[in-house]
């Protein structure tokens, strides 16, 4: 606790870059500022050599060559106008044209299995830590080059960000963190989320603040040594109407309580999203670095104000069907225009440029990446829980670093985050290798916009994101309430809006629920399944996996088994004959 | 178990590991509180040679958990904790006393080249939680029934005639647990009941009216035939455990004479008393023995807020089996046997004998068996009824069933769904296999279908159903 008097009076933005790195050698611990989060990000940028980044980015490439993964370029006389359920992988509605855009998991399976692409980072994370020892000297290098401006930018940018956490820090009685955790409300949350440190420090609660909370923490651990002392690992505990589960992930811990349908498995990788997202801002170096230094370090003092992105993040899993289907949602276009935007976003390039995507929303309306540089959906999910849960992104254009650890865990990219119009639903996120590459950057984001005003797709683009989406009804099946379907090679899903019986929160939680429910059902490790159709008093449900899609149906209690079987087929037409609008068939690279 | 599966063409074999019990133990947190004595809490444990370190601390470890839990529902703890390499599960059958089963995860053993220790898989999803937490319930149902709560006995003789009861009977009944053959039947813990026409269901009845008339010590009667109940008068919680002891313990044990040829020596003093093939499968093997001891098991069954001792005498004449029992307070001699003999034998060999003619009858009208292109199990939540096609034949040691294990996990998954809500239900899921499984959950009732019809699509699996459900259950109500 000595440490405290070792506190910067001064903000760290006004120490020089140099200052910067010098404090590179000092203990993290040593700084425990609101700001430290900051001077944090600020450490970060000289720590992550671009060698690195690129060597990485050549073993990115490695799996593809395997085949496994790069789709078959296609023509698209082979796509069948009335698929079948029985389509071979990547000719189903939705599969894409030549190439995907993300390294996406072909299956959920894939995804949780996380042992050799395990294996290889940590490969990656030793180069990387030989890389760190020297990388002072190397940010100290590009010092006398660099131009303040983009610095300043960055300060300010970040400034208005820390204004808004004191904002969200004042407000923050909306985040119900005073309640008693001892009350019976406390408990009945549906779902409770915890992170820790080995120490059995407390680093985050949902609901209740981490003081309240730390005893509790401290058993948790507890729990996990006492099984790890015996050479076992602790999972979950079951019980009547809930369940526990525990992801050790060193140097974290994370501890989910649900009262959800969801299985173990499911909460688990719900858990591993969180601790993505807190490496997302630290790199998993930095968080090894910390706690090598002071294994008691409350993390919580560079963690200060990111809460809410793990708060959006817990909202977002409980209602987005696109985290559990491990896929991504696309705006309705017209895909004359959706290709006009993607060519004006591919040619306002720059060299140290990797992705640029366009959000309106949470639904994604085009993704340009680097030739061989594939986006993982849950990196994509964590940019998209960063832009929706910060307001400050409307105020100008924001310069922020990231870390991808779906793509590197190690390393920082950059993001120039800006929405188009202030007023507009329209993100742009220009994702860098380049520290140093804001003005070029905000230079594409110009060439783009100016690009797309002089077509008349922009139009149709701000048309498509203030009309609705559609309503099931559109496809005419009836009894049909809802659906969610995924196309497995393109890694991108279509789902209707929510209709009238599920509108309001609860329900609506309730309906995805459901869907993961049936999820875990179809995707059991040891019995997966082909089918499922579960009918009960609120509503009938069909499941239907194929080695090309998963289709989830929600019908009314009315709906007969019939129904269900033709409604397949109908949805999949319809699918089809819509995919252009839909889906995003022709993805482009740079 | 092991299996042995050879791995292609190497030569090199993995070792297939079943389920298999780690330990077993009793504690109350309340008998050792102090620090230094946390032993004391330990009323049972197996394997008893574990040190006594690590007794406690498996115990401690439990306690912490249990503790944990109810930060989050105080009245509805842990009931089974997952890890790694094995699961445990608890179980609070009385206030303050925990049982703990802690069963190892199935697992795959691969053997290494040169000389190195083999890797070992964990099947860390193949043990159902509902299972093998009935399993646990069921060993103390079990110990119950032989030995009354663990209350009776502390308020008899204390701690020390607690752990001694506990230690007699978990020492033997542990062996008899087997633990990779439990499955969705013993979720249900039901009873087959024999399938009878009226007029042989009267006979029955007026024959247990007529015997406990003239044994008026008879307090309760329960009549089984071919291992399946016809007639009892238990309350049905305690005939539930009585026949699961009757069907998987005794009657196993002492099938051997009826399968035995007339003239072998196994067969017992049918050949000194031709006028009937009754005899005592409980108390003494023969009457006419000068030593014979008239001493029978006790057994504990509820009667009105408390429980009350009984003396078990189990009577067989052939396939035909009646259990008396009689209160323990009164002293059973060799005068009442022998007029239980003279009195029940005959009759129950002719009422046996009644019986199997007219289940030949039964089978002959309803026509050959074919196999038919469904399994079925069936449940009713109401009178305990289980019926499973399944199962070619439940013993102690062997469960047979004529499907896949995964299957059967499937099943169990369609079981634990179900139990989520008190509502009806229908699940029809199509396996990998191709084999379609059907859940239907109506009024209490429970029935599971497994077609092997591959090419079938739901609607046809879904008339398949109904078809079976005409000619099995043709009077109950499914949710369509």
């Amino acid at each position: 606790m000595g440490t405290k008097t070792l506190r910067p009076t001064i903000p760290c933005f006004l120490f020089g870059c140099a200052d910067l790195c010098d404090r590179a050698r000092v203990p993290f611990t040593t700084r425990a500022s609101k700001k430290s989060l900051r001077s944090m990000k600020g450490l970060c940028l000289t720590l992550e050599p671009a060698t690195v980044m690129e060597a990485d980015v050549h073993k990115m490439s490695v799996p593809l060559e395997n085949g496994s993964l790069a789709p078959v370029d296609r023509l698209r006389s082979e796509r069948s106008d009335s698929p079948t359920p029985g389509l071979v992988e990547g000719t189903e509605p939705g599969a894409g044209q030549d190439s995907a855009m993300f390294v996406h998991a072909q299956s959920f399976e894939d995804l949780t299995a996380e042992g050799e692409q395990g294996q290889e980072q940590e490969e990656v994370q030793e180069e990387e830590e030989g890389e760190s020892e020297r990388a002072p000297e190397f940010g100290e290098l590009g010092d006398s080059e660099e131009t303040q401006e983009p610095e300043g930018k960055e300060e300010q940018e970040q400034e208005e960000r820390e204004n808004e956490k004191e904002e969200e820090d004042q407000s923050g009685s909306g985040r119900a963190k005073e309640e008693d955790v001892n009350s019976e409300a406390w408990r009945r949350h549906r779902k409770h989320v915890f992170v820790l440190s080995e120490a059995g420090k407390p680093i985050y609660s949902r609901y209740g603040t981490e003081e309240a909370l730390s005893s509790t923490m401290g058993v948790m651990m507890a729990l996990v040594s006492f099984v790890e002392a015996e050479k076992n690992i602790i999972r979950s505990i079951h019980a009547d109407g809930y369940k526990v589960v525990f992801l050790r992930k060193s140097p974290l811990v994370l501890v989910g309580v649900s009262r959800c349908r969801q299985s173990e498995r499911e909460l688990t990788r719900e858990l591993l999203y969180i601790y993505y997202q807190i490496i997302s801002l630290l790199t998993l170096t930095q968080l090894n670095h910390i706690f090598q230094h002071k294994q008691n370090y409350d993390l919580r003092r560079l963690l200060a104000g990111s809460e809410h992105l793990t708060d959006n993040l817990l909202r977002l899993l409980d209602r987005d069907p696109g985290l559990l289907l491990s896929a991504v949602t696309c705006l309705p276009l017209a895909s004359s225009s959706r290709d006009v935007i993607s060519s004006s976003l591919q040619a306002a390039k720059a060299k140290s440029l990797v992705f640029s995507i366009l959000l309106a929303g949470s639904r994604l309306v085009t993704l340009v990446r680097k030739k061989d540089q594939f986006l993982h959906h849950m990196d994509l999910h964590l940019l998209f829980n960063l832009v929706g849960s910060s307001s400050s992104f409307r105020e100008g254009e924001g310069w922020t670093p990231i870390c991808l650890p779906k793509f590197n865990m190690a390393g920082f990219f950059h993001a120039h985050i800006s929405y188009l119009e202030p007023a507009s639903e329209l993100c742009l996120i220009l994702v860098s290798t380049d520290r140093e590459d804001f003005f070029n950057l905000s230079d594409c984001k110009r060439r783009f916009l100016e690009r797309l005003r002089r077509r008349s797709s922009y139009q149709a683009l701000q048309e498509a994101v203030q009309a609705p989406s559609y309503p099931v009804s559109q496809v005419g099946i009836p009894e049909l309430r809802h659906f969610v379907y995924k196309s497995k090679s393109s890694g991108l899903y279509t789902s209707p809006e929510i209709p009238v019986p599920y509108k309001c929160e609860e329900e609506e939680e309730r309906l995805m629920d459901l869907y993961q429910y049936l999820h875990s059902r179809m995707h059991h490790p040891t019995r997966p399944l082909r089918s499922i159709y579960h009918c009960a008093e609120k509503e009938n449900l069909l499941a239907y996996v194929t080695s090309g899609f998963e289709l989830y149906l929600c019908f009314s209690p009315l709906g007969t088994k019939a129904l269900a079987v033709s409604a397949v087929n109908k949805l999949l037409k319809w699918i089809r004959k819509e995919e252009d609008r839909l889906f995003i068939l022709n993805p482009q690279t740079y | 178990m092991l299996m042995i599966s050879p791995r292609m063409a190497t030569g090199v074999q993995d070792k297939q590991y079943t389920p298999s019990l780690l330990s077993f133990f009793i504690y109350n947190p309340k008998f050792g509180p102090r620090e230094g004595e946390e032993e004391k809490k330990i009323l049972f444990y197996h394997p008893s040679e574990v040190e006594k370190n690590e007794k406690i601390r498996n115990v401690g470890l439990c306690e912490a958990i249990v503790q944990f839990t109810r930060t989050f529902c105080p009245s509805k703890p842990a009931k089974s904790l997952h890890t790694q390499k094995n699961r445990q599960f608890f179980y609070e059958p009385e206030e303050h006393f925990w049982i703990v089963m802690v069963v190892r995860n199935p697992m795959v053993e691969k053997p290494n080249r040169e000389g190195k220790p083999p890797t070992v898989e964990y099947q860390e999803e193949e043990i159902l939680d509902t299972v093998y937490g009935a399993v646990l319930q069921q060993c103390y149902s079990m110990y119950k029934l032989f030995n009354g709560t663990f209350g009776r006995a502390m308020e008899a003789g204390g701690v020390e005639l607690l752990t001694q009861k506990l230690e007699k009977f978990f020492y033997r009944y542990l062996q008899t647990l087997h633990l990779h053959s439990c499955d969705l039947l013993d979720v249900f813990g039901g009873i087959s009941f024999f399938p009878l026409d009226k007029m042989t269901y009267l006979k029955i009845q007026s024959f247990v009216n007529r015997v406990e008339e003239s044994l008026r010590l008879i307090k309760y009667t329960a009549f089984l035939y071919n291992d399946q109940l016809i007639w009892s008068g238990l309350e049905q919680e305690d005939m539930r455990i009585l026949y699961k002891y009757l069907t998987t313990s005794l009657f196993p044990r002492h099938s051997e004479p009826e399968l035995a040829g007339r003239d072998s020596p196994l067969r017992p003093e049918v050949a000194g008393n031709l006028l009937h093939y009754g005899r005592f499968l409980t108390g003494p093997t023969n009457l006419k023995d000068p030593d014979a001891k008239f001493r029978f098991p006790r057994i504990f069954v509820s009667a009105g807020d408390g429980c009350e001792e009984l003396h078990l005498i189990v009577y067989k004449a052939m396939s035909a089996a009646v259990c008396f029992m009689i209160s323990a307070s009164v002293e059973l001699n060799r005068e009442f046997c022998e007029q239980l003999d003279g009195l029940v034998g005959p009759q129950l060999t002719l009422l046996a004998s009644d019986i199997c003619e007219q289940y030949n009858i039964n089978r002959r009208i309803s026509g050959p068996d074919k196999e038919p292109q469904f399994k079925f199990i069936y449940f009713n939540h109401m009178n305990l009824a289980e019926k499973s096609t399944i199962h070619m034949r439940k013993t102690a040691s062997v469960s047979l069933t004529s499907v896949h294990p995964d299957l059967m996990k499937i099943l169990g998954d369609i079981n634990c769904d179900f139990a989520r809500v008190d509502e009806d239900e229908e699940i029809i899921v199509k396996a990998m296999t191709d084999y379609w499984v059907v859940g239907k959950k109506s009024d209490q009732r429970e029935l599971y279908v497994i077609l092997n019809q591959k090419n079938a699509n739901l609607i046809e699996v879904n008339e398949e159903v109904k078809r079976l459900c005409a000619t099995q259950f043709n009077n109950i109500f499914f949710l369509d």
